[in-house]
């Protein structure tokens, strides 16, 4: 049935909760909401898609079928971008969303892209342009939106299989936060729970740093990487006082991920079928998965 | 139909602009200093700070003395005290603004002539100090600085420990607040230091004015913050801030806390450019409570710089001079770089660029909301904002004409809409505004008792209780409904 289909795919999970977490962006916690920007980065992210896919794309399947399949992937970042980068021009917005989806089909190495799309396009448009921000502020530290980011978060990236680069980086991040708040500073407690309650941080830890296509293939290689993603961005953060630090950081070490894989041979991720997917359709999507831009 | 802007001077929010600020007060005498609100100018570009800091306290001023983290060693040429004026200039052309327009008489063709309201400003409440103790140095207190500016004798302090610090106050004759025992150990780890403002009784007697002036700082630092958690330990539950930030680049947001933009842009009822002060505090206080109590609200954002010749629709007040954004510490300005200004060596690129953008931000915060101390980012966004409320006057004169009669209905309609609005403004059930609505009958401009604000209430509120739950029935049953059919057709 229909919503049977649906749950084939975790990308439609992802994009369900991003979904989600924009509405409430705009209809709780009264965000500006800033359609033009919203359409602006669906816009070009698809018509990028459409024509890398049309010029570089894997030829041997039809385009159809490679753009049904890589469209989940395109409003995956799209969301991605909405959520987190904010511009006033509408060229910034453009760039941003263009670099993201860009990035796939250009930067490969071993056939698996390098960057995550989205927090590439973020970066590029926050620091190479200027005109454009990240408002790590924007989601407040309500305890409901940690348990919903939380829970909402937990199953997406189940059904990814990837909840060990969630943790190892969250765990990190949290455990150096407290050192240095609670033992080292000898803030009260609810200074420390402000720190690591903010959406911000629960995003980029549950729906960009475990995007399956760019980080480790091996498990401890994987965890390790999280761990340094997590104790640079908490230096940076901390007593450089900058902002969006995860996501820069996630950034620069990308590129280190076809090193690590080259290093610590493990089979490369798979999309595991839910149950009432058939053997078939399991391998038709992962060889279209590993194939594709997307 | 036609409508003529006017201008109504802005009402300041005097009630809430009782200043006080973000360090704390160590009172000499018993503890009865409190501050409630505060008003702190802060202006950023690369790393380079400059924050002017106003005061206000409550109770007994005698035997006062001040204490502010700061993330530097000061040096003489880092601090200065400016003109108080400054202060009301940005407050009054920043401040929520009221608007009006006039309907044109459908049946004349004819309006009222523009005229300017006068301005209705309320000067902000003066700032009276005096007294101080001596000061000793003790081995754990180092007193890094110390000297005389204008009618401040000032010390910068660094501690080891916040109980040496606190034996130091205390021998000192300070009393510390019990609260800001906790937050005085973090800060001296966080390598902060101590800012210590005293009154020269002799140099204050050379001053004409019995009040203190603003005290600015300046200092090249990454960090973007104002140290509000001392603050806290003086004040009796809420406290306001404003903040007057002018960066060359943007607004300015907070990071640690959620920003919010007050509402603008609604129409109200005419009665309430009678006390516009208690409106804006009521609307103030209501989407304060909507937004959790922990949001940075926005107030006015702006390019004010001197070369762009808007700054505001309607402008309520004389725009800020250059000569004012310089006091204000704009050191961009006026030709004067950083090390003009300053002794700190110049490392950063200047870029040249004249622009100044102007964020007011207004925070109302207790302890148990505010955790942390505000953290801020300088943004390149550009829009601009401000809290802006409509008043719009009616037609006069014969209104027997079919146009007439068609106007007096949208009338009636269009006041109800701002009665409602009013009351989704400011959490006040429309009858609680029944009695300013009575008092504002004899002075409408509209005679027609049907559309009489008052009138409309007392119809309006019978209406309500007529109101069938029409809609929540409806939606019920619909919810049903579609889990009926799921379960019919297997799908759930």
């Amino acid at each position: 049935m229909f919503l049977q289909k649906l749950f084939k795919d975790a990308r439609y999970f992802q994009i369900l909760f991003q979904s989600i977490f924009l509405s409430y962006g705009i209809y709780f916690l009264h965000w500006k909401a800033e359609w033009w920007l919203y359409i602006t980065y669906f816009a070009t992210s698809i018509i990028t898609q459409l024509a890398f896919e049309y010029f570089l794309g894997k030829k041997e399947f039809a385009y159809s079928s490679r753009i049904a399949f890589s469209i989940p992937s395109v409003i995956i970042s799209s969301f991605g971008l909405s959520l987190l980068l904010k511009t006033n021009d509408v060229e910034i917005a453009a760039l941003a969303a263009f670099v993201s989806i860009a990035s796939k089909f250009l930067v490969r190495i071993n056939g698996k892209h390098i960057f995550n799309p989205s927090a590439l396009g973020i970066i590029t448009a926050i620091f190479l342009t200027g005109k454009a921000w990240f408002s790590p502020g924007q989601w407040g530290s309500g305890a409901v939106i940690l348990f919903g980011v939380c829970c909402l978060g937990f199953i997406v990236v189940t059904r990814v299989q990837k909840l060990d680069t969630s943790l190892a980086f969250l765990g990190t991040f949290a455990a150096l936060l407290f050192i240095r708040q609670i033992i080292y500073l000898g803030w009260p407690l609810d200074f420390f729970v402000q720190s690591i309650s903010t959406g911000s941080l629960l995003l980029f830890s549950f729906f960009m740093i475990t995007d399956p296509k760019t980080i480790p293939n091996h498990t401890i290689a994987r965890v390790l990487w999280c761990m340094l993603i997590a104790v640079v961005a908490f230096y940076l953060a901390t007593f450089k006082f900058m902002n969006g630090a995860p996501i820069l950081v996630l950034v620069l070490a990308q590129p280190l991920v076809p090193l690590i894989d080259k290093l610590f041979k493990a089979k490369p991720f798979e999309w595991k079928p839910a149950s009432a997917m058939n053997k078939k359709e399991t391998r038709f999507i992962n060889t279209v998965y590993n194939n594709l831009s997307i | 139909m036609k409508m003529k802007k006017l201008i109504l001077g802005a009402v300041v929010i005097s009630s809430l602009l009782l200043m006080s600020f973000c360090g704390f007060y160590v009172s000499k005498a018993d503890g009865t200093l409190k501050n409630k609100t505060s008003q702190v100018i802060l202006v950023r570009d690369g790393n380079k700070n400059v924050i002017t800091m106003y005061n206000d306290f409550k109770g007994d001023t005698k035997d006062f003395a001040m204490v502010v983290p700061v993330p530097v060693v000061l040096k003489k040429e880092d601090v200065k005290v400016v003109d108080q004026g400054v202060f009301q200039r940005l407050n009054d052309y920043s401040a929520p603004r009221l608007v009006e327009y006039w309907d044109q008489n459908p049946c004349q063709g004819y309006y009222n002539e523009d005229k300017m309201a006068p301005m209705a400003n309320k000067s902000l409440s003066e700032v009276v100090v005096s007294g101080y103790g001596n000061v000793r140095k003790k081995e754990t207190v180092k007193i890094e600085a110390q000297y005389l500016i204008g009618e401040y004798d000032i010390l910068i302090l660094s501690a080891k420990g916040s109980s040496g610090f606190k034996t130091w106050l205390n021998e000192n004759g300070y009393k510390i607040p019990a609260n800001a025992e906790e937050v005085l150990d973090p800060y001296i780890k966080s390598n902060l230091k101590f800012f210590v403002v005293k009154v020269n009784e002799k140099e204050k007697a050379k001053l004409a004015n019995n009040f203190l002036r603003p005290i600015q700082i300046k200092f090249t630092s990454p960090k973007f913050m104002l140290p509000i958690r001392l603050g806290m330990a003086n004040a009796d539950g809420d406290q306001d801030l404003i903040v007057y930030a002018f960066t060359r680049k943007g607004r300015i947001e907070c990071t640690n806390y959620r920003n919010a933009n007050i509402a603008t842009d609604k129409n109200i009822p005419l009665f309430v450019q009678k006390n516009f002060n208690a409106f804006y505090g009521n609307l103030f206080t209501t989407q304060w409570k909507k937004e959790d109590k922990n949001v940075a609200f926005l107030e006015y954002a702006w390019d004010v710089s001197p070369q762009n010749y808007y700054h505001c629709d309607p402008c309520i007040a004389t725009a800020p001079s250059a000569q004012d954004l310089v006091q204000s510490g704009v050191w961009w300005l006026n030709g004067k770089d950083w090390s003009d200004y300053s002794d700190v060596d110049d490392e950063e690129y200047d870029n040249g660029s004249k622009n100044v953008h102007f964020t007011r931000l207004h925070f109302r915060y207790n302890r148990n909301s505010f955790a942390q101390d505000l953290m801020f980012q300088v943004t390149p966004n550009t829009e601009t904002f401000q809290a802006r409320y409509v008043i719009t006057h009616p037609a006069q004169g014969d209104m027997s004409c079919d146009a007439g009669k068609k106007y007096l209905k949208e009338l009636r309609e269009r006041r109800k809409k701002e009665l409602k609005e009013l009351a989704v403004l400011t959490g006040k059930d429309m009858n609680t505004w029944q009695e300013d609505a009575m008092a504002f009958a004899d002075e409408d401009e509209q005679k027609n008792e049907a559309t009489q604000y008052a009138t409309i209430i007392d119809s309006a509120s019978k209406e309500e209780e007529n109101h069938s739950p029409i809609g929540i029935l409806s939606l019920t049953a619909l919810m049903l409904g579609g889990a009926g059919l799921m379960r019919y057709k297997g799908m759930i």
